[in-house]
């Protein structure tokens, strides 16, 4: 099984410090990785090997907990601890601070954009979730600012098609949002997990959402939309006696007794996922190909220990090369590794 | 529980307005006997302590008591600012205050004055399927049935609110050359934005808001300083609750700047939601309609009181639409007969302009809502806001819609709303400066309009919060 996960290489990021997330680019090309050390470095190959291409370091005062890729790859959104979150526009290899959004109270933990590009969501320690809108000229106001949350806000991430925002927190759950009328709403909260919700991630098809914990487990989660096959059908009693049906998500599995230390992160592919973990280990799961899809089965084909030498903080997998994956730890390195499918899978 | 308090100010963080004190001072009272030596403490199974003398004896040691009303009575170190505002104003200690007075000798008595919003009176009529007026009357039945004095409208004060937004909207305009953060300038009404402006943007957006008193405010001064003189009291002998659509109003009243030091005591000592007028009300077992209708109390002889009045632009005061109209007339002689909204990107986002032969002479606009406020803010830090004057509001749709208004779970919101502003919208609108009263107490109370007792008054300052950065400040 640990044939499964080949290590290709290694590089010290963010030396001295924290690597907390990584990025890469819609084309798959570059890889952004931020840090405790304040610091956002872009990494892109050269050869066999990956090199830094630039450092983004003039742009926030504390730790950048996380960095996103506008769809188009012209962009990319950074959030810090300094409350902040920076919008810098590529230039070739450079990169400029256009913009920089302030609102939020205290650490900003997570930025996404929204496939369209129009959109942008932060969420904070301030257990607020907030959505901005650009224009033409690359400015950016606040569309809505969501109090949903009893606690911090851990991560956001956009739908891949749908204009549908989600959430996790540490009052372990997972809220979704839409825009109804002229505002944006609290449109399903996810309740199971028994502790933390660190990440999320949604499967390319966007029909499931997968969410890892402190309770060290990864619950999938599925949209039934109004009118489902399997009769699950959910109403909104409204006042006035109107009743309006609502899409509904259920837990169609939960990955449990695999982990043995809190889930940091969760990485999404068609049928497979890989996730970080606070035991040091990177793992990768396959859907049984002959499981139902309403009740999904998963199978371990990869567990890599000490993968690195602390907590993995992200997994990322690239977007064009299929198998190859991008993870970096508390110990300041970022590794690639070549996931290889297991026979028979 | 969610917070009741408005979207501004669940960000904004309370405790850096009412700080938690490091030290808990309430004393603990325990019998001392005489005796020398030190004492042994033995803990027992169930926790229980038990004090060993050198005699062998044993005595059970009491368990010293802090509850939650000594905690209030105290600057409160374990209690967060939030519990503080609401459980220090509430409907208890105002039948309280009035249990008092049935008790008290005649010379303690205090004097209970009860002043009402036409956002609050709207919403308890929707709920009880009233008018205005009637809505008007038999609260005034209810609150002089229960031992209150006297019942006021704050649409009384907020003519003072609007005379001074209107004066100094037209004196900040002229002076523009003069000082640079002249404009625009901010309405000061929403306490929810005036604590979230002091905290987060401090010193940048201060010079900016308004000073004028919100009617709230400008009622304390009235009631404290103008009628405490009709009725021969001191200010600190009448209890002045006023009944407001939101909780943000207390956080107001708590204001040093509205405490009278002199007497030691505030301009308005207790704010109630129109939620909690509606729980003592049932507390009290009175049924609104069934009560007789009772005549509305003035606070000046002149002014008739057969019906409240109200003002015209909207349900947060009309600040907008009067300091529009007053300067279209005083800067440009020109008279607006309608003031035309256009929404902008939602529809708490609107502005007004004023033309004439293809150049813009006035570009006002309203803010209501947190994320509309952020824009507006982060337009102005970068020097891109293109307003003279903005009514700003921490409520979506306004005070009607305020975080203390009467919820009715069969309704959806927004039908309640509507029937709410509605309501309000039927009360006969009045110009501050043709209402009964308003004129005489400007000569009388005040000794002119521009005069230091109206700029005392009237007026208020603002003071940027820094964060605390104490560690009991910090919530885990």
């Amino acid at each position: 099984m640990k044939d499964s996960l080949v290590l290709l290489g290694r590089v010290p990021a963010h030396p001295d410090s924290r690597c907390w997330f990584l990025a890469w680019n819609p084309a798959g090309t570059l890889l952004a990785s931020c840090g405790g050390d304040r610091r956002i470095r872009i990494w892109g190959t050269e050869g066999d090997s990956w090199i830094c291409k630039s450092v983004l370091s003039e742009g926030h005062q504390r730790t950048v907990r996380k960095v996103a890729w506008s769809p188009c790859g012209n962009y990319l959104a950074s959030a810090s601890f300094d409350a902040t979150t920076c919008i810098w526009k590529k230039n070739q290899d450079d990169f400029e601070c256009v913009t920089t959004l302030e609102g939020h109270e205290n650490e900003v933990k997570s930025v996404a954009w929204a496939p369209s590009g129009n959109l942008l969501a932060t969420c904070s320690r301030d257990k607020s979730v907030w959505v901005w809108e650009v224009d033409e000229e690359d400015e950016y106001e606040c569309v809505s600012v969501l109090n949903s949350h009893t606690q911090d806000v851990k991560h956001v991430v956009w739908h891949p098609s749908q204009e549908l925002l989600a959430s996790a927190s540490y009052d372990d759950t997972v809220k979704l949002y839409r825009e109804e009328e002229d505002d944006w709403v609290c449109c399903a909260t996810l309740e199971g997990h028994e502790s933390t919700v660190w990440s999320l991630a949604f499967d390319p098809s966007g029909q499931r959402l997968a969410s890892c914990s402190d309770d060290r487990t990864v619950r999938i989660w599925r949209q039934y939309l109004p009118g489902n096959e399997q009769g699950e059908v959910h109403y909104l009693s409204c006042r006035g006696g109107m009743q309006r049906l609502l899409t509904q998500w259920k837990c169609i599995c939960t990955l449990s007794g695999f982990h043995s230390r809190t889930i940091y992160d969760i990485a999404c592919l068609t049928g497979a996922l890989a996730t970080a973990c606070g035991d040091d280990a990177i793992r990768v799961f396959q859907e049984d190909p002959n499981s139902d899809p309403q009740q999904p089965t998963f199978s371990l084909t990869a567990h890599l220990h000490q993968a690195h030498s602390q907590d993995v903080n992200c997994v990322a997998w690239n977007p064009k090369e299929p198998g190859l994956l991008a993870s970096c730890s508390d110990d300041g390195e970022v590794a690639f590794w070549k996931y290889q499918r297991p026979e028979g899978l | 529980m969610a917070s009741p308090f408005s979207g501004a100010l669940q960000l904004t963080d309370l405790d850096d307005f009412i700080g938690p004190s490091q030290e808990c001072i309430k004393p603990v009272k325990v019998e001392k006997r005489a005796g020398s030596g030190v004492a042994k403490i033995r803990i027992e199974d169930d926790g229980s302590y038990f004090q060993i003398n050198q005699d062998g004896g044993t005595r059970r040691l009491e368990k010293a008591k802090v509850s939650l009303n000594d905690c209030l009575a105290c600057s409160g170190c374990i209690t967060s600012a939030e519990t503080v505002l609401i459980t220090q104003q509430s409907h208890e200690e105002l039948k309280k205050v009035l249990d008092a007075n049935k008790m008290a000798a005649p010379s303690q008595q205090r004097l209970v004055v009860v002043s009402v919003s036409p956002q609050s009176r709207a919403s308890l009529a929707a709920r009880f399927q009233l008018n205005p007026t009637d809505t008007a009357r038999k609260l005034t039945s209810f609150f002089k049935k229960i031992g209150v004095h006297f019942v006021f409208d704050t649409a009384f004060s907020r003519h003072f609110s609007l005379l001074e937004s209107q004066r100094e909207f037209v004196r900040r305009f002229r002076g523009q050359a003069d000082c640079r953060q002249a404009l625009p300038l901010l309405a000061s009404a929403c306490p929810g934005w005036i604590c979230y402006a002091e905290k987060t943007h401090g010193s940048f957006i201060l010079p900016h808001i308004s000073t004028a008193r919100s009617p709230q405010q400008v009622m304390g001064s009235l009631v404290k300083d103008f009628f405490a003189q009709q009725q021969h009291l001191t200010p600190d002998k009448i209890y002045h609750v006023t009944v407001m659509p939101c909780y943000d109003k207390k956080l107001e009243a708590s204001r040093p700047d509205f405490f009278n030091q002199e007497h030691q005591t505030r301009d308005v000592d207790c704010v109630l939601t129109t939620g909690e007028v509606f729980r003592l009300l049932e507390e009290e077992g009175v049924s609104l309609p069934d009560l007789e209708p009772a005549p509305l109390d003035s606070l000046c002889s002149g002014a008739s009181a057969e019906e409240p009045s109200s003002h015209r632009g909207g349900g947060s005061g009309g600040y907008l639409e009067h300091v529009f109209r007053h300067a279209a007339r005083e800067l440009f002689g020109i008279h607006v007969a309608e003031v035309t909204y256009k929404p902008l990107r939602n529809k708490d986002f609107q502005e007004v302009t004023l033309e004439k032969e293809g150049q813009v002479l006035l570009h006002f606009a309203m803010a209501y809502g947190f994320r509309n406020i952020q824009n507006l803010v982060q337009r102005l830090k970068r020097g891109r806001c293109p307003y003279h004057y903005v009514e700003v509001m921490a409520c979506p749709s306004g005070c009607l819609n305020g975080g203390g208004q009467l919820q009715a779970p069969d309704r959806p919101s927004r039908e309640l709303l509507q029937h709410v502003e509605r309501l309000y919208g039927m009360v006969r609108a009045e110009a501050p400066e043709d209402a009964p009263g308003v004129r005489e107490l400007y000569t009388h109370w005040l000794q002119g309009t521009d005069s230091e007792c109206a700029g005392r008054l009237l007026h208020t300052q603002y003071h940027a919060v820094e964060k605390a950065s104490t560690g009991l400040g910090i919530r885990w």
